[in-house]
């Protein structure tokens, strides 16, 4: 018992921010400094509760914003899950001259700094600009899930591709109906990597989508703090929903998570 | 022959990914490569701007804070990891709550938790009167030179400790039960057992999280460019930010590019260190 309140202690304190954040976008905005300091029982526990700032929120852009985000990560999972599986399944099951070559290119891609290379990325896909293409493409091209797939694939033995090739199935086969269905965690996994690529990405979205209509909830928050007042009531509200969508997927896949990572780690 | 029939059916399922990966990774990094060789208003290759940038005192600032900060930043976050991964490897119920609510910060948009915390770090914040009620005077954080990159520091590692915590927990899982219960019956203590089994167990998993969180921990943005843009006095102006200050502030894109092609570069060798340094320990 010591030890699960350790355990309960540490989480805690990393919910910290996260508590307060969501508390404060429950009260007025009179209120959320007024009992930050000095310590008292009200900095934790709000005495007026309010839902103005998250109505608020919701009758503004912020709403489009929201739509976007979620569009266009979810749309970017499914995609780059139908573009990384099946070259990781390349890399791992089939023998074919240049392989460590292709693999390698692979691995270089994801050292890259995704954020450094923004700039000219922008300039080729300029004529992209404010669509959802523009938006989901980088998040679609990513060598660290494929490296995480072919590490998964490469744990399902070989005997199993030998004795389906035996029964005359070609590659495609065994691709989809020996190493998809085995690989649901894995799958799991890697669609997480990519939908907190997207959902946190701030820097790309600020390039290629600044209309109005377009905007993802990041940019759109971080706009409620760069006009000359800065809304605070909103701010909160806002990030309290960006954390909120997240959280809810983590807690349902965690579980999923560590395992196929589990599965990913140890083989090769 | 059919090494061949291979290489084509493998190429069949590769194509979309080489061709996006060519098109949103590899060209745009030889683009920068190509514009940091082009001097302003040149016509032909030339080191120039390399020149130029490695003569610019900001610069050279950058780099020695961006090596400061991963010095500190990567061994304490692993170190932290580490330790959280061991705590919450367990059965007990409801340890998976508890593991997501600190993974969840890595989910969450830099930019809004670089806002929370910029609360926290105000003068009248969250901090100073939580550090009042141990009787410990109000700190300056991120307004002060001394104390900006380790506030820079706290919340990236709030941020990402989960992460790599969860890295680490799913190789823990994969250690045989054997090997403790063999360390255990020959008398070794849970210290030992750390050691001697964990620890040397745990080398693939720990060379992914310290690569991978290296290269993470180079790239930070968002954090530096809200809270503190780089100063006071230069001292949280990681590599990253003057990129970002070159390009969209000074308008000068050949300097970016170049300072661009200095960060990939000292990423790549400090990852090639890294694989080096790990797989040279009882390479099985």
């Amino acid at each position: 018992m010591l030890h699960l309140a350790v355990i309960i202690a540490v989480a805690l304190v990393f919910l910290m921010p996260l508590y307060w954040l969501t508390i404060s976008s429950l009260r007025p905005e009179d209120d959320i400094f007024r009992y930050l300091n000095p310590f008292n029982p009200w900095t934790f526990i709000p005495n007026r509760l309010t839902f103005d700032n998250i109505v608020g929120l919701w009758s503004g852009a912020f709403a489009r914003a929201i739509f976007n985000s979620l569009f266009v990560s979810i749309v970017t999972v499914v995609a780059g899950l139908a573009v990384c599986a099946p070259a990781a399944f390349a890399l791992a099951a089939i023998e074919f001259p240049g392989r460590a070559v292709i693999f390698t290119a692979m691995i270089v891609s994801f050292l890259i700094p995704f954020d450094a290379i923004a700039v000219p990325l922008f300039y080729i896909l300029r004529s992209y600009q404010n669509t959802y293409t523009g938006l989901i493409l980088p998040g679609v091209g990513n060598g660290l899930t494929v490296f995480l797939l072919r590490q998964f694939f490469l744990g399902i033995p070989k005997d199993l591709r030998e004795a389906a090739m035996v029964d005359g199935m070609g590659w495609f086969q065994i691709f989809w109906r020996i190493y998809l269905p085995l690989s649901g965690p894995a799958l799991i996994s890697a669609g997480l990597i990519m939908f907190i690529f997207q959902w946190q990405a701030y820097l790309w979205p600020l390039l290629i989508a600044p209309s109005n209509d377009m905007k993802v909830a990041a940019v759109a928050l971080a706009q409620f703090a760069t006009e000359y007042h800065v809304s605070f009531g909103l701010l909160f509200g806002g990030a309290m929903f960006l954390s909120l969508i997240p959280m809810v997927i983590l807690v349902g896949f965690q579980q999923y998570f560590t395992s196929s990572v589990a599965a990913t780690g140890g083989k090769e | 022959m059919s090494k061949w029939r291979n290489f084509w059916v493998a190429m069949l399922f590769l194509l979309p990914a080489i061709l996006s990966v060519v098109v949103l990774r590899l060209w745009p990094a030889l683009l920068a490569l190509h514009q940091s060789l082009l001097a302003p208003r040149a016509t032909t290759y030339s080191l120039d701007n390399y020149t130029y940038i490695f003569t610019d005192p900001v610069f050279l600032n950058s780099v020695w804070v961006t090596l400061l900060y991963s010095v500190i930043v990567n061994p304490l976050q692993i170190a932290i990891a580490l330790g959280l991964a061991v705590l919450m490897n367990n059965k007990l119920p409801t340890t998976g709550f508890w593991r997501s609510i600190v993974l969840l910060p890595v989910a969450i948009p830099q930019s809004v938790s670089a806002v929370v915390w910029a609360v926290a770090f105000r003068p009248d914040g969250l901090l100073n009167s939580l550090l009042a009620v141990f009787g410990i005077g109000p700190q300056r954080y991120i307004t002060s030179p001394d104390q900006a990159l380790g506030s820079i520091i706290l919340v990236v590692s709030w941020i990402g400790v989960g992460y790599w915590m969860t890295m680490l927990i799913a190789g823990l899982q994969d250690i045989p039960r054997s090997l403790y219960e063999a360390a255990t019956i020959d008398g070794a203590t849970a210290w030992q057992r750390f050691w001697y089994v964990t620890l040397p167990q745990l080398r693939r998993p720990l060379t992914f999280v310290l690569v991978a969180d290296t290269v993470a921990n180079f790239l930070v943005f968002a954090p530096v460019s809200i809270l503190t843009n780089g100063g006071p006095q230069g001292s949280t102006d990681l590599v990253m930010n003057e990129v970002y200050t070159s390009a969209f502030i000074n308008n000068d894109p050949g300097s970016a590019s170049a300072a661009t092609i200095v960060l990939v570069v000292l990423v790549l060798v400090i990852v090639l260190i890294q694989f080096r340094l790990m797989s040279d320990k009882a390479e099985r």
